[in-house]
């Protein structure tokens, strides 16, 4: 998952992932990548478009 | 192994090298997980009464950046006990204005018309460090930057995983209260179903701007309609020409963000014309109501993270602070009795239930009343109610009003009201 410079860390991708893949920082996201089953949630959730796969 | 208790009381530099020198392993009786409201005020009762606290925190600041619009109502408040502070309000509120999609708007005088999330307007920055500060008077410890990343049980205990600058530790706990917010992923740890599904989780995105030109700048603004798909828009006074100007949406019902339609909003709104950003806030708000179930072995969840939010208005922080009022008392009540398995703890799902989950449902009805209203029903709505005096009117009166304009509202809200 490529996290974008303006990123918020506001945690909703995590709220949404069903798989709790999602590690939020203060200032940094963390992916499990190897759970993920590729279905975009948390991409089409984040208020400011910041996630891209 | 080293009791947090014997780190205290000397907050120096001497304490910080013991902390570092038994950084392996923390024991505690309560371990709260996230210091908003929720959290805080969980500690704070648990701490009240007799229980060692620990709260931990994964930002450096507690209450900052926002992810919300700062409203409150004056009885959630009184209900708490918590006398208004001008330290950290920034705004009373005389009434809320209601806007549908054609600008037609509705006032209702906040002494003739109870709504929640009318009261005052906060500093949410001050605010969630006074409730911290509350908790830490009553006894309990805080820890800031410090990240809970894993959790697993251990006996008739719940080990936790943390991350506190460079120092990796665990913290050995009977008791968990996870105030972990919208991600809400402590919960998930412990084998609850707190994950939100994306149709319950409002996306929203806000400005605190100055130069907003406020047609009732006393009251708390609502606009409804296609201006926020699912959800609504706000402009909540902060004082002077200062407001916090927002919305929510659900994205299953929009291509476009949340932050998208805030752009939209602010451009088209006359009241933000002028209007110049300070801040930007963005976040998750669970609408779905309370979840099933709050409490596991050793572990309760509250707040955001339990789904404590007003589904209709977004609101949640008077309802997540008497959860965490709840939570705290029964785990130091656990504490006691010296056992904390979900037997022990199922008395904190039933009080939820009672003093917040009941209201919730209706809110819930209340909320896909309106997420099936067109802008032009919506508008019908407000024309009508326009010319009520709310000072004579009554529930079921208003009720018979709303259908007489909108059939929909005696299938949806006949039952419930």
């Amino acid at each position: 998952m490529i996290v974008k410079e303006w990123c918020m860390y506001c945690g909703e991708c995590a709220g949404v992932c069903p798989r709790n893949l999602i590690e939020v920082r203060e200032l940094s996201l963390r992916f499990k990548e190897e759970g993920c089953k590729d279905c975009q949630i948390c991409i089409q959730i984040c208020p400011v478009n910041a996630l891209k796969k | 192994m080293q009791r947090l208790s014997d780190l205290h009381p000397d907050m120096s530099c001497e304490r910080l090298k013991k902390i570092r020198e038994c950084f392996l392993m923390l024991v505690v009786d309560i371990l709260v997980i996230g210091a908003g409201p929720a959290g805080s005020s969980a500690a704070k009762h648990a701490a009240l009464n007799g229980a060692e606290v620990l709260i931990i925190d994964k930002k450096s600041e507690i209450g900052a950046p926002k992810r919300c619009a700062e409203g409150v109502s004056k009885e959630g408040l009184s209900e708490l006990g918590i006398e208004p502070n001008p330290r950290w309000i920034t705004k009373e509120l005389s009434g809320v204005r209601m806007v549908s999609p054609n600008g037609t708007d509705v006032i209702l005088d906040e002494d003739k018309v109870k709504l929640p999330e009318a009261g005052y307007i906060l500093e949410r920055k001050v605010f969630d460090k006074f409730m911290a500060m509350d908790a830490a008077r009553a006894g309990a410890q805080i820890m800031v930057k410090t990240l809970a990343t894993g959790l697993e049980r251990d006996g008739d205990r719940v080990i936790v995983s943390a991350e506190h600058m460079d120092h990796d530790f665990e913290i050995q706990a009977k008791i968990i209260i996870a105030a972990d917010g919208p991600e809400s992923r402590v919960g998930r740890w412990a084998g609850l179903k707190t994950g939100t599904k994306p149709k319950n989780m409002e996306s929203c995105a806000q400005f605190e701007m100055v130069n907003v030109e406020m047609a009732e700048p006393d009251c708390i603004e609502f606009y409804f309609g296609s201006v926020a798909p699912g959800g609504y828009a706000w402009i909540f006074p902060k004082g002077d020409d200062i407001a916090n100007v927002g919305l929510g949406i659900l994205n299953t019902l929009t291509e476009k963000t949340a932050y998208q339609h805030l752009l939209e909003f602010v451009d088209k709104n006359p009241a933000t014309q002028n209007a110049q950003p300070v801040e930007l806030n963005i976040g998750g708000d669970p609408v779905g109501g309370v979840i099933k179930d709050l409490v596991t072995d050793n572990v309760l969840v509250v707040g955001d993270a339990a789904g404590m939010v007003n589904p209709l208005t977004g609101g949640g922080i008077t309802s997540g602070m008497i959860g965490g009022r709840i939570a705290g008392e029964i785990a130091a009540r656990a504490i006691k009795n010296e056992s904390w398995s979900a037997k022990d703890l199922k008395d904190y799902k039933k009080r939820c239930q009672d003093e917040v989950g009941q209201s919730f449902k209706k809110y819930l009805k209340a909320k896909e009343y309106l997420l099936n209203l067109s802008d032009e029903e919506l508008d019908s709505i407000a024309e009508a109610f326009q010319k009520t005096d709310f000072d004579v009117i009554n529930t079921s009166e208003l009720i018979k009003k709303l259908i007489k304009v909108s059939p929909k509202a005696l299938l949806k809200l006949g039952k419930i009201f």
